[in-house]
């Protein structure tokens, strides 16, 4: 298997975790969240300010404490949920449509801002790094033999998010939730408390988030403001929509699609007469070229095929007797 | 006569609501009767739904109590309302779109020990699990009544405007409320499919639900309700059998009132 | 009260950038019940035409025209080309809105493509700073103030007083009666954007050159601020947004000033977040309502 393979396997896990987590909130809820990213860096930024040891100046952080990898992740999920919950919190109570949205926005922003800026935080635009190959000394792996360690383990990781979402998908809590896009008012007149459960599918979405943070924060052995910006959670919004929203075998396959196949799509472009030179003269041109068939695939969907390529998979009742009942509307 | 009395369904005293300067509830109060269908009528823009919404926790009222179950509800949140016993519906169908007919019923009621998040990953117990079973059974009993058993995993946005109306009021059958509001369920929907939903109604009493209807479509009112209110410019205008109000020189002024503006 | 006097010169300043890209966004706004998240890339696209025509013809002029023109198009282009059709296509505010993010990312993206993702700067000549009653302004700033008051006087007129503004004021109030009445609402709202893309565009052409440098992401970060400053007048109401423009600048400027400047969009995001809270509907209204009113 080729490192390329590995690398692509890896990062495709890691983004389904992130899309599966999108899709409890924007999917199931009904929420348009542009604050997810800023709960994917928190679990980021906390897992490294976790296992790192402390601060040799000139760089300045919090914490540094130096804990074992699964420790800091438990922790880092922990606080992106804390975030999430403080978000919230002013967010959902009142809000909702493009209110909601905006005050988001606003919200990732603040992160983004104080991030950057407030130094003694996570070093400001310097940004964190030196989380190397967490758990390979427990194994004593070579480095190849890492890149196949970790690869593994964030797939095994996004399985078991998987098999979690699969089980609420199908468990009244997941219904509820739904009632909730679908409904609000017919959901309160029946009894549900709107905003506790909007909470609850808010945090809960955040966690994984930021779990999916930890693990990027191990990938990438680094994490600073440059690595993310408040529009890149398009990226994971055109997977879940791409894919089927709600449906989570849809979001697998929206991440496939948009991450992979359009990675992959992106990858011959350097050959294509003039695109090779342009690249070299502003190297982020493939990246921005990338992101541009993503937005606009995403346009695409919302007009002509808003519910994705998967429909939501509800529960067929299999029971004929009632089928041949006469009489029937 | 009304029977002997008892304490009734719901009781409602002084209710005001007011948007900039009009008065769109103004002072109204009235009583339900326990175990009847009472009738909410009135010309347009006598406040009617906003009395509703008033009542159900969907919007707050300037002044007035309204008491169910000996609990005064205004200040009440809609859920709080509702799992109180009292279930509103709204003047356009309201049903999950995106889930199925037989998802929706069973969706009706709410159980805060089935919905939790934990027990969404951890699972059921058995007796949890037994209790879904039945809840199954009976929601299929339910739909099977209303003759929508065929359309059971069909997705409920895709039914036609009377196929919705009856969903709705197989979820009000499968969560057993106290006492439910309709408002306005004829709107929209074929005169033919009256009678089934007359029946419906009827079926709210039997198994124990009061109900109040809010319509415009007087021979309805006529065919199912035993007591009617007649509401006009915010208040309560009239009360009393629907025969006796066709006299009632005010309910005539006021619909008069209304064709005279029009 | 010196300080806080040329404080308030600055903020008269970036009000009124403010004021201009305020205005426009709720221009967009009123005529179509959409709320443009790519608006900051029109006023991204101005900085860009003027740093082009500035480099080939040094003019500050003609890199205004340019501005305000590539502006006009590039806002005329966004309500053809996606928020036109998915209007008539009958999509709800939240999908269109979701619309104009995917807009605003891939005009982002195009941009780095054409023009890297480092930044790009052109100055202009301020002019020795003068005394002008308590206030210190150089002539640039003077020119700023001034070209900000003429445009939104010109607005004026043209809403108040032009068949077209009568036609605007009709679409944004009612969009189906103005139908009704003969109005074609795909037409007015496209030449409204136009107008917006002219002012807006402008207004990226001041601010770029206010702020020194800028890249491709530029308009998206203003956007936010712009976005407190409509909110605050009240969605949809122009002149309400230029006090509220007026109003977040004195905000920023004399925060920025005891706070260190790079805050900035933290203490919009503060505003703008206890502004919806408390007075959803804008400052200027009354509101008090459950999440279902």
């Amino acid at each position: 298997m080729t490192a390329y393979l590995v690398s692509i396997l890896t990062e495709g896990a890691i983004f389904g975790i992130m899309a599966l987590g999108l899709n409890v909130i924007w999917g199931w809820s009904g929420d348009f969240d542009l604050a997810y990213y800023g709960y994917i860096a928190v679990g980021a930024y906390m897992t490294l300010v976790l296992t790192v040891g402390p601060a040799v100046a000139p760089a300045q952080y919090i914490l540094g404490l130096q804990l074992p990898y699964p420790l800091a992740v438990a922790i880092a999920v922990i606080s992106a949920m804390a975030v999430a919950l403080i978000v919230g919190l002013i967010a959902l109570r009142h809000l909702r449509g493009i209110y909601f949205s905006i005050v988001t926005l606003g919200a990732v922003y603040v992160m983004y801002v104080f991030a950057g800026q407030y130094v003694p935080l996570f070093d400001g635009y310097n940004g964190l790094s030196g989380l190397f190959d967490p758990m390979g000394d427990w194994f004593s792996l070579d480095y190849l033999s890492y890149q196949y360690f970790f690869m593994g383990l964030s797939l095994a990781m996004f399985v078991v998010v998987y098999l979690l979402m699969w089980r609420i998908s199908g468990s009244r809590f997941g219904m509820a939730l739904r009632t909730l896009r679908e409904d609000e008012r017919a959901a309160a007149a029946f009894g549900r408390d709107i905003y506790r459960l909007k909470l609850k599918g808010y945090v809960l979405g955040a966690g994984v988030g930021g779990f999916a943070g930890a693990l990027f924060a191990a990938y990438l052995s680094a994490f600073n403001p440059s690595a993310w910006s408040p529009v890149e959670v398009i990226v994971l919004y055109a997977a879940v929509l791409v894919g089927g929203r709600g449906n989570i075998v849809g979001v697998a396959l929206g991440v496939l699609i948009m991450g992979m196949l359009v990675q992959e799509s992106t990858r011959f472009l350097p050959s294509v007469p003039g695109l090779g030179q342009l690249n070299t003269l502003h190297p982020q041109v493939l990246l921005a070229l990338r992101g541009a068939i993503i937005g606009l695939v995403l346009i695409l969907f919302l007009r002509f095929r808003p519910q994705g390529l998967l429909p939501e998979r509800r529960y067929v009742d299999r029971q004929p007797a009632l089928d041949a009942t006469p009489g029937n509307a | 006569m009304s029977a002997p009395a008892t304490t009734p369904a719901l009781e409602v005293r002084g209710l005001t609501k007011h948007f900039g300067g009009v008065y769109a509830v103004d002072g109204c109060s009235f009583e339900a009767p326990l175990g009847q269908v009472t009738g909410l009528i009135g010309p347009n823009g006598a406040g009617k739904s906003t009395a509703i919404d008033l009542i159900s926790g969907f919007k707050l009222p300037d002044s007035g109590t309204v008491i169910f179950k000996g609990v005064a509800l205004e200040g009440l949140p809609p859920h709080r309302i509702s799992r109180l016993g009292l279930i509103r519906t709204f003047q356009s169908p309201r049903e999950w779109a995106g889930l199925t007919v037989l998802e929706n019923v069973v969706m009706a009621r709410w159980d805060s020990g089935r919905e939790g998040f934990l027990r969404g990953v951890v699972g059921l117990g058995r007796a949890d699990r037994e209790k879904s079973a039945n809840e199954l059974t009976r929601a299929r009993e339910i739909l099977d009544e209303f003759g929508l058993a065929t359309l059971r995993n069909e997705r409920a946005g895709n039914l036609s405007g009377g196929q919705k109306r009856l969903v709705e009021f197989a979820r009000i059958r499968m969560a057993q409320p106290k006492l439910v509001i309709l408002d306005e369920p004829m709107g929209g929907v074929n005169p033919v499919l009256g009678e089934r939903m007359a029946l419906a109604i009827e079926g709210f009493i039997a198994s124990g639900t009061s109900v109040i209807v809010v319509e415009h479509n007087l021979p309805f009112i006529q065919r199912v309700t035993q007591h009617v209110i007649v509401m006009a410019q915010g208040a309560v205008i009239a009360e009393g059998p629907f025969e006796s109000l066709r006299s009632n020189q005010d309910v005539v002024d006021a619909y008069l009132g209304e064709m005279v503006r029009q | 009260m010196h300080e806080a006097l040329l404080t308030l010169g600055f903020a008269l300043v970036t009000a009124s950038i403010l004021a201009l890209s305020a205005v426009a966004f709720t221009l967009e706004y009123a005529v179509t019940n959409v709320a443009n998240v790519s608006h900051g890339e029109i006023l991204t696209a101005g900085a860009y035409a003027a740093y082009l025509v500035h480099q080939r013809t040094g003019s500050a002029i003609a890199a205004a025209i340019a501005a305000s023109i590539a502006g006009g198009l590039v806002a005329l282009a966004m309500h053809s080309a996606v928020i036109g059709p998915f209007i008539r296509f009958g999509a709800s505010p939240t999908i269109v809105f979701i619309a104009t993010l995917g807009m605003s990312f891939v005009i982002q993206n195009l941009l780095v493509i054409f023009f890297g993702a480092a930044n790009v700067a052109y100055t202009l000549d301020p002019g020795a700073p003068q005394q002008l009653g308590p206030f210190l302004l150089t002539p640039l700033d003077v020119e700023i103030v001034a070209s900000a008051i003429a445009i939104t006087l010109a607005l004026y007129l043209i809403i108040a007083r032009t068949r077209f503004g009568k036609a605007l004021r009709a679409v944004s109030q009612n969009r189906e009666l103005a139908r009704v009445t003969g109005i074609n609402a795909t037409r007015v709202a496209g030449a409204t954007f136009f107008l917006a893309g002219l002012i807006a565009g402008y207004a990226g052409f001041v601010l770029a050159e206010s702020v020194g440098s800028f890249n491709p992401y530029f308009g998206f970060s203003f956007f936010l601020i712009t976005l407190t400053a409509a909110v605050a007048g009240g969605l949809g109401r122009a002149f309400g947004t230029m006090v509220g423009a007026v109003l977040v600048g004195l905000i920023l400027e004399f925060a920025g000033g005891y706070i260190s400047a790079s805050y900035n969009l933290a203490f919009a995001f503060a505003i703008l977040a206890i502004v919806i809270l408390v007075r959803p509907r804008g400052l200027f209204t009354n509101a008090r309502r459950t999440v279902f009113e």
